[in-house]
């Protein structure tokens, strides 16, 4: 029983355009590989490990790059991001799926509503309200306060100038993750068989202990809802810009300004063609962006049919 | 013993709720700001607003944006003119061979690229495009949008035509059709609002992105695209302006961004909105 | 309208199986034209299975493997083309389905346009209207062709979908259990078309029930599915009167 003609035909007149993401995917990857060549022949492994950024125009021998700055910021950026978002995002699905009674419909589609909201309002809409108010408000509410009585941490050590630093840019981020964390945990958490949520019930058990069991049944959802999460704001490239500060700090102190590896990129890309191996590093530093993005992305996917598996 | 339980639930219950109010008040705020400034800086502008390039940095508020407007319609329009087609054509390639290798190979390349940072979209048009055409052009923008939307749609249409229910396919196969014939006359048309809403959903991701346009369109201030030649030029959009405008000193530049990110929060929740209209009517 | 040559059905040694369960165990039957056949069993017996091979349907199933041989007339069904098999077969499912997105008349204009059967829009007119009133519906939707289906009743909607099959011609009528979810009333009108199609355009048609009652009503012969095995076969009145296998016994008496 061959595949008829007519759907063979239909098959490969469709295949060409099917291709084209994949076409997309593989192009791209092989660009940022075969540009970033020159740059890790020039600087090798110290790409990864100095802090420099010292274009000089026209002048190969001086011109200098280490991405350590901007690889820190993003890995500091999107953990504490993503560690924020977590219990946040346990926490409205709690109250939206064991506080509010089954009978509160309305409430109940008003959060999907709110959430639908937060996940589709355009980055640049965050980067703005976190670069003009929210920045503002932290400096003077939080991080002056915390800078002034906790300033023996070393974390909140550095004075705060403005409020474009690290912690807004983390804070910003947890904002903007949560609801994509919260729409892959609440997915597995409705998917829980009934009969386990009778038996944990049945065990005379409070809400809270309720919850904490059927989160242990879900628990590599809750794993996968931060990868993903995390992968989203390392790639997160606007927002970000706006309020990290732009500066070439080491992320020792949150409170002061920093460099993610896409707010890097959206800084310098437009002007490295002018200056040598600086659009090679930037490339590369596209390609461990990629690296991160698709890898946090494929664990993810593969936690999630674990939970998948389980219930 | 029971009540110490008892009592650390409510607590629980208690922060909980605390939480899911703070999340709640602040898209609140962020939505409220937007609306605020916004309605003032577009009042005081009047319609100027919609149809003027933006003030002289550091001056009034006597102007808008009008290019970026345009552009973001022409971007829109044409981002969906290149990525529409082929995220139909692989949605239904998807849907109807979904047991081919390359199917796989298609949907797994086809979920990355949903995930792939969009400010690298920005990078491989520039290096294809920009670089071989020697502009920054609407062009250039309207090809990293498509690619930006194209993921989108076609996992929304494909979802889409994946729950037409089994049984009008086999009615369709059982009256002699093709397979191309069941997807065009049965298939597509049951599963006409689903599409529809896979490409709303598309068209309002094209519009609100910003960082595939930083190194494609150009980011033209003060200039219209006139002629279909102006695909060929520098161009604006509303998420790109308002990016350059907040990174800038001016008080009266923020102001503008403030009205800019109100028309576009109204455009991008417009078509959410319409997405849920459209999908909450479906009856099969 | 002309009277189609019958064609007959042959079923041989056919197994078949999904996921590598056998679902069909070797089946030999026959359907002749002007008569028709019910299949009766108990669920999973693999009654559908058997009419979806005839129109080659199981090749939607992508872990299905078939053995044996089927044939409709002189056409080998398992080499050839699926579609030209399911030219000269039509069906009428479960569930009643018409097609939602589409009005009364284009439900049953659809697959006689489609394969250009009507030379005119007047030709394609009186095709409609054959089918409808082959199917008893006419009369109740002749003034509201241009309606929905989901305006009709459930028993409506079935006739309708067995008005889209026989629009085609089909030399091989399949139905699934055709009357398993409507009312009486629509069941009668669908066994009396049944009785009349197979009588008067010599159509070949094959009706899986479960409704032994039903079986008596209308069927010239009848097939007993157990387990994936034919376990009896034979005219009607023989079957129903003398039933030699157990089974066919009990599921007679509606007790499986």
């Amino acid at each position: 029983m061959a595949e008829p003609r007519h759907d063979k035909l239909f098959y490969y007149t469709l295949l060409p355009f099917a291709s084209t993401s994949l076409a997309i995917v593989l192009l791209l990857a092989s660009i940022l590989a075969v540009n970033s060549l020159p740059a890790i022949e020039r600087y090798g492994l110290s790409l990864l490990t100095r802090n420099v950024w010292s274009p000089v125009e026209l002048d190969p021998e001086a011109s200098d790059y280490g991405l350590l700055a901007p690889l820190l910021g993003t890995l500091v950026t999107a953990t504490i991001a993503t560690m924020a978002s977590i219990p946040i995002a346990a926490s409205l699905v709690y109250v939206s799926e064991e506080v509010l009674p089954a009978r509160m419909l309305r409430v109940r589609s008003a959060i999907s509503i709110l959430v639908d909201v937060m996940a589709g309002m355009p980055t640049i809409v965050y980067g703005l309200w976190g670069a003009l108010v929210l920045a503002p408000l932290l400096l003077n509410y939080v991080y002056q306060p915390l800078n002034k009585y906790f300033g023996f941490i070393p974390l909140f050590a550095c004075s705060p100038y403005t409020g474009l630093n690290i912690l807004t840019a983390s804070l910003l981020l947890s904002i903007m993750i949560t609801p994509f964390v919260f729409a892959v945990v609440r997915e597995s958490y409705t998917q829980i068989p009934l009969s386990y949520r009778e038996a944990s019930l049945s065990l005379g058990t409070t809400k809270y202990e309720h919850f904490r069991i059927m989160l242990g049944i879900i628990k590599p959802s809750l794993i996968a809802g931060a990868l993903l999460g995390f992968g989203r704001a390392a790639s997160e490239t606007v927002a970000v810009t706006l309020v990290v500060g732009n500066a070439f700090n080491l992320p020792y102190c949150l409170l002061s300004p920093g460099y993610t590896v896409s707010a890097l990129i959206a800084n310098q890309f437009n002007n490295a063609p002018l200056y040598p191996y600086m659009e090679s590093v930037l490339l590369f530093s596209g390609a461990i962006l990629l690296l991160l993005g698709l890898v946090s992305n494929l664990a993810g996917l593969i936690m999630l049919s674990r939970v998948k598996a389980r219930v | 013993m029971y009540r110490l339980r008892r009592l650390k639930s409510q607590l629980f219950t208690a922060l909980s709720i605390a939480v899911a109010i703070l999340v709640f008040a602040t898209i609140a705020h962020i939505l409220l700001s937007v609306a605020v400034n916004g309605v003032g800086v577009i009042a005081s502008a009047g319609i100027d607003f919609f149809v003027k390039p933006p003030p002289p940095p550091g001056a009034g508020l006597e102007g808008g944006i009008g290019p970026a407007l345009a552009g973001t319609i022409i971007l829109v329009a044409l981002s969906a003119v290149l990525g529409v087609p082929l995220a139909v054509l692989t949605a239904v390639f998807l849907a109807e061979f979904p047991h081919s290798r390359f199917s796989r190979l298609v949907k797994l390349f086809t979920n990355s690229l949903l995930e792939i940072p969009t400010v690298l979209v920005g990078m491989l048009v520039y290096v294809t495009l920009v670089t071989s055409t020697g502009s920054y052009s609407i062009l250039a923008g309207a090809v990293a949008l498509s690619i930006v939307l194209l993921p989108y749609t076609s996992t929304y249409v494909e979802r889409a035509l994946e729950m037409v229910p089994a049984t009008y396919k086999e009615a369709g196969y059982s009256i002699g059709l093709k397979k191309a014939q069941v997807v065009w006359y049965v298939t597509s048309r049951i599963a006409r609002r689903g599409i529809a809403a896979g490409i709303l959903i598309g068209l309002a991701k094209a519009a609100g992105e910003t960082a595939p346009l930083l190194f494609t369109l150009g980011g033209a201030l003060y200039s219209y695209p006139t002629s279909p030649a102006s695909l060929l030029e520098p161009g604006n959009a509303i998420p790109l302006l308002i990016f350059t405008l907040t990174l800038a000193p001016y008080e009266n530049w923020h102001s503008v961004a403030w009205g800019a990110a109100l028309i576009l929060t109204l455009m991008v929740l417009g078509l959410i909105i319409a997405v849920r209209l459209v999908v909450r009517e479906v009856k099969v | 309208m002309a009277r189609s040559d019958g064609t007959e059905v042959t079923v041989r040694n056919l197994r078949v199986y999904i996921s590598g369960r056998p679902i069909l165990k070797g089946i030999n039957l026959r359907a002749t034209p002007g008569s028709i056949l019910a299949i009766m069993g108990p669920s999973g017996s693999g009654k559908s299975t058997l009419i979806r091979v005839i129109n080659r349907l199981i090749d939607l199933n992508p872990s299905a493997t078939v053995e044996g041989e089927v044939y409709i007339g002189g056409l080998n069904v398992l080499s050839a083309d699926p579609y030209d098999v399911r030219r000269l077969t039509a069906m009428v499912f479960q569930e009643p389905n018409p097609f939602p997105h589409l009005s009364i008349f284009d439900n049953v204009a659809i697959g006689p346009k489609l394969h250009g059967l009507a030379k005119s829009r007047a030709d394609l007119e009186e095709i409609v209207r054959w089918a409808l009133e082959k199917s008893q519906l006419w009369e109740e939707v002749k003034d509201r062709l241009a309606d929905y289906p989901h305006q009709l009743s459930g028993g409506q909607r079935q006739r309708l979908s067995l008005a889209r099959a026989l629009a085609l011609k089909p030399k091989v009528l399949l139905l699934d259990e055709p009357t398993a979810n409507i009312d009486p009333v629509s069941t009668r009108k669908i066994e009396e078309s049944l009785r009349e199609i197979a009588r008067d355009l010599m159509t070949t048609v094959i009706i899986v029930t479960h409704t032994p009652q039903q079986a008596a009503r209308i069927a010239d012969y009848i097939a007993v599915l157990y387990n994936g095995e034919l376990v009896e076969y034979g005219p009607a009145r023989e079957v129903i009167l003398y039933p030699k296998n157990e089974f066919t016994k009990k599921i007679l008496e509606g007790v499986i």
